[in-house]
Parts: C-alpha cells; structure tokens; sequence
C-alpha cells in the first residue's frame, strides 16, 4: 500500500491538474459564445450572396460552362481536412481524420486518384506522420479565422481545380449543431453543385421586388457577374465551415475538459479515502504499538 | 443638398453588417466607376472594386468605409452592399495599414527572390487592402 506521503502529493498534483482542465473549459465556454456569434453574424451575408446568385444564374443565358461548375470525367479527388491546431479537444480531430481516410477507401475503390489538403497543424502532423503528400496545407488560424483565410484556401482550391491537377474537391469538417452536438460533415465544394444556383425561391423579397427581378439592369453582363460571384461562394463556403469548426473544437473542448475536471474529482474523492485509510490504520497501528509497550513494560 | 426621400440601405460583409439603417444617398466604388443610388433606384446588379463607400445620412452627415471588392444590389427601396471588408473611415489606423502594408510587400519581395513559399495571390490581396485604406483615411483627413 502506498504511504501517506505519496497518496498526498499525487492528490496535490491530480488537484493542479484540476485546475488547468477546468481554467481550460471555463475559457472554452466564454470563447464558445463569440464563435457562435460570428456564425450568426455571417449568416446575412451567406444568404443575400446565394440570394443574388440565383437571381444572376436566372438572367444569365448560361452558366454550366463556367470554370469552377464545370463537370468533367473524375481522375483525382482532392480531400480537404479542417482540423485544429490543438489537442484536448476530445474526438475532434480523431473524428475528422478518421472520415477523411474512410472517404480515401472509398475514393480509391473507385478506382479514382486522391490528393490532400489540410486546415489545422493536428490534421498536417497525423497525415504527415504517415507518410501521405500533402498537396496544401495551412494553420494558424483556426482559432479564429477570418474571412481572408478563407479566401486564402478558396483560391488555392480553384487553382488546384482549374489546372485540372483535381477533379472533384471535398470538404470534411465538424459541423456545429449545438454545445453538445458536432457533426463530421462532407460537402462537395468543386464543381460547384448545379443546385446552388436552382435553389428554391428567394424568402426574403417581397411580392413585388420578386416581380421586378426580372427588369434588373445588369452592369456588367449577367454571364461576367456570375464568373466573379462563384469564387466568391467557394469563399462564402469555407468561412463558414471554418467558423463551424472553429466552435465545434470550442464546444468539443469544453466538454473535454469537463469531463477531464470531473474525473479528477473522483479521483480526489478516492484518493482522500484511500489517504485517510492509510493514516487510520497508521493510527491504529501506533496505538496497537504503544498499548504493547505499556503491556511490557507492567509485566 | 436637397431633401431626399431616405431608403435603406446596408454594406454587408461576412464579419457582420458595417451599416444598416436608413439613408437619403449611397455611393459605391462600382467595376466601371462611382455608381450613387438614391431612394427609387432602378433595380440593379453591379459588381464592385475595392474603394470608398460612403452612405449620406441626411443633414450633411456621411459615413465613409473603405471597403474590398464585392456586389451591389438595388431593390425596390433597398440598396445592399456585399463586399469582403468593410472599415470605417475614422477607425482606420494609418499606422497599423501602413505596417500591414509593408509586412506583405517585404514578404512579397521574398516570393520574388524565392525565399518564401506564401502565397502570391494572398498577399496581393493583403496590399490592396491596405493600400485602399490609406487612400480612402487620407482623403477624408
């Protein structure tokens, strides 16, 4: 059994790192509530951009023709990852990367090349260590990225697919649902999906605005509007998974670090009785000790 | 100025609204030039470039952001900015873009001499930008 001694300083330092897991979820959950918001506070512009491009694809004579919706025979498959740049997240990054190499399978099953491209150090660090190329790879700001970051990858994808050097682009990320719900989720980001630009009709216009879409003075051409605006969804459509993910690693984190708190709790709890054992049967052993030193001692 | 019949009007950005609100006039930094749209403007879609917007309040007041590229639509009383950067005028720090600037040029420089893999395109963004907020801070101060 182990002395008094060690059950105390292992309780001091599983108590330290009591502290460091709940400091860790207390900040999760205060940064939690901004990444949330940040998601509101681009859902206008997400909307009104998908609002005009529909509204331009329905004037425009043709739109099937442009770069970046242009369908053609799949050789290679680029797999974009969003990870995070840290750990203590939970399953967060496990989870992302465990989908990215179940799509690989399958990717390859059919009989179709697939190339890399990674969001976050944790996702760069895992593929790198086993050894796959990485076509892309960018960090540092999935804590917070902004929206030049997501410009940033979106340009570097429509290259990838506009040069042809891939076919077909994914995008594997966690999707935030609530606190304690995030989602892997894979979407198709090129070709552009023929049903963006179908998409139902518009919500938020009112009779007669809907009446008057169709006496829209175009300036530019409808055609050269649309070639500008499809970039710019791609970009609209990594922003926003990469706010999702960035609150989904919060959210993940924080439910991480509080399990992490809760089981140092308990074993604090068994530690103090185990500790308190140890110092009763020392107790008890010191008086057995006494009590038969005084019994020799009257004989 | 006359008295004009107020409309609304917003710039939008990913970040969030930088205006929303009501607005006698608003001119934008169009594609092909300078496009100002009162209250009952024709429908229109336009795209824009990088440059100042300014929306005039009435009574002479106007507020004037720098903003990136994007789109412009005008609805029936309801003209929306969408672009990728909006700052406000008197909030831009001259210094901090005048750094940004030079921070993204050196590293430029660096691509040039191939000394640095960044990308290209990215920091050619990042000049604009900030060159376009020091065009647009130092004609309103």
């Amino acid at each position: 059994m182990a002395s008094l001694q060690d059950i105390r300083r292992r309780i001091g330092s599983v108590k330290n790192t009591r502290k460091i897991t709940k400091a860790l979820e207390l900040v999760a959950g205060a940064r939690l509530r901004r990444a949330q918001l940040r998601i509101e506070e681009m859902r206008p512009y997400a909307d009104r951009m998908q609002e005009l491009m529909v509204g331009t694809a329905r004037a425009a004579a043709s739109f099937r023709n442009l770069a970046l919706m242009q369908r053609r025979e799949v050789n290679r498959v680029a797999i974009v990852l969003v990870t995070g740049d840290r750990g203590l997240a939970g399953p967060f990054n496990g989870q992302v990367l465990r989908r990215g190499f179940e799509l690989e399978r399958q990717i390859r099953g059919e009989g179709h090349d697939v190339a890399w491209a990674v969001i976050g150090r944790k996702g760069a660090s895992t593929l790198r260590f086993r050894r796959y190329e990485l076509s892309a790879q960018w960090a540092g700001f999935v804590d917070r990225p902004e929206y030049h970051d997501a410009q940033g990858v979106a340009h570097r994808l429509a290259e990838l697919y506009t040069s042809g050097e891939v076919d077909r682009v994914v995008l594997v990320y966690n999707r935030f649902e609530s606190a304690l719900v995030q989602r892997v989720t894979v979407s198709d980001l090129l070709p552009i999906p023929e049903n963006v630009l179908e998409a139902g009709e518009d919500t938020d216009l009112t009779e007669r605005e809907r009446a008057l879409r169709g006496d829209f003075i175009y300036e530019p051409e409808p055609e050269e509007i649309l070639q500008r605006l499809l970039p710019v969804y791609l970009e609209t459509e990594i922003y926003r998974a990469l706010l999702e993910s960035a609150a989904s690693f919060l959210a993940a984190q924080m439910t991480a670090m509080r399990n992490a708190s809760k089981n140092a709790e308990d074993l604090v709890d068994r530690l103090t009785l185990a500790m308190n054992r140890a110092r009763q049967a020392q107790i008890t052993q010191e008086i057995l000790e006494i009590v038969a030193g005084a019994d020799a001692l009257t004989q | 100025m006359a008295d004009h019949p107020l409309f609304s009007v917003s710039v939008v950005t990913p970040e969030g609204a930088a205006f929303d609100g009501e607005a006698e006039l608003l001119i934008v930094p169009g594609a092909a030039g300078e496009i100002g749209v009162l209250a009952r403007h024709a429908p229109l879609v336009g795209m824009l470039k990088a440059g100042s917007t300014r929306v005039h309040l009435g009574d002479g007041q106007v507020q004037e952001f720098a903003t990136g590229p994007g789109f412009f639509q005008v609805l029936e009383d309801r003209a929306i900015a969408l672009v990728d950067d909006a700052v406000k005028a008197d909030e831009i720090d001259d210094a901090r873009a005048q750094a940004q600037l030079e921070a993204a040029q050196a590293e430029l420089a660096k691509i040039e001499s191939g000394d640095s893999t960044a990308d290209r395109w990215q920091l050619e963004q990042r000049i604009r930008h900030a060159e376009n907020q020091l065009s647009v801070s130092g004609r309103s101060g």
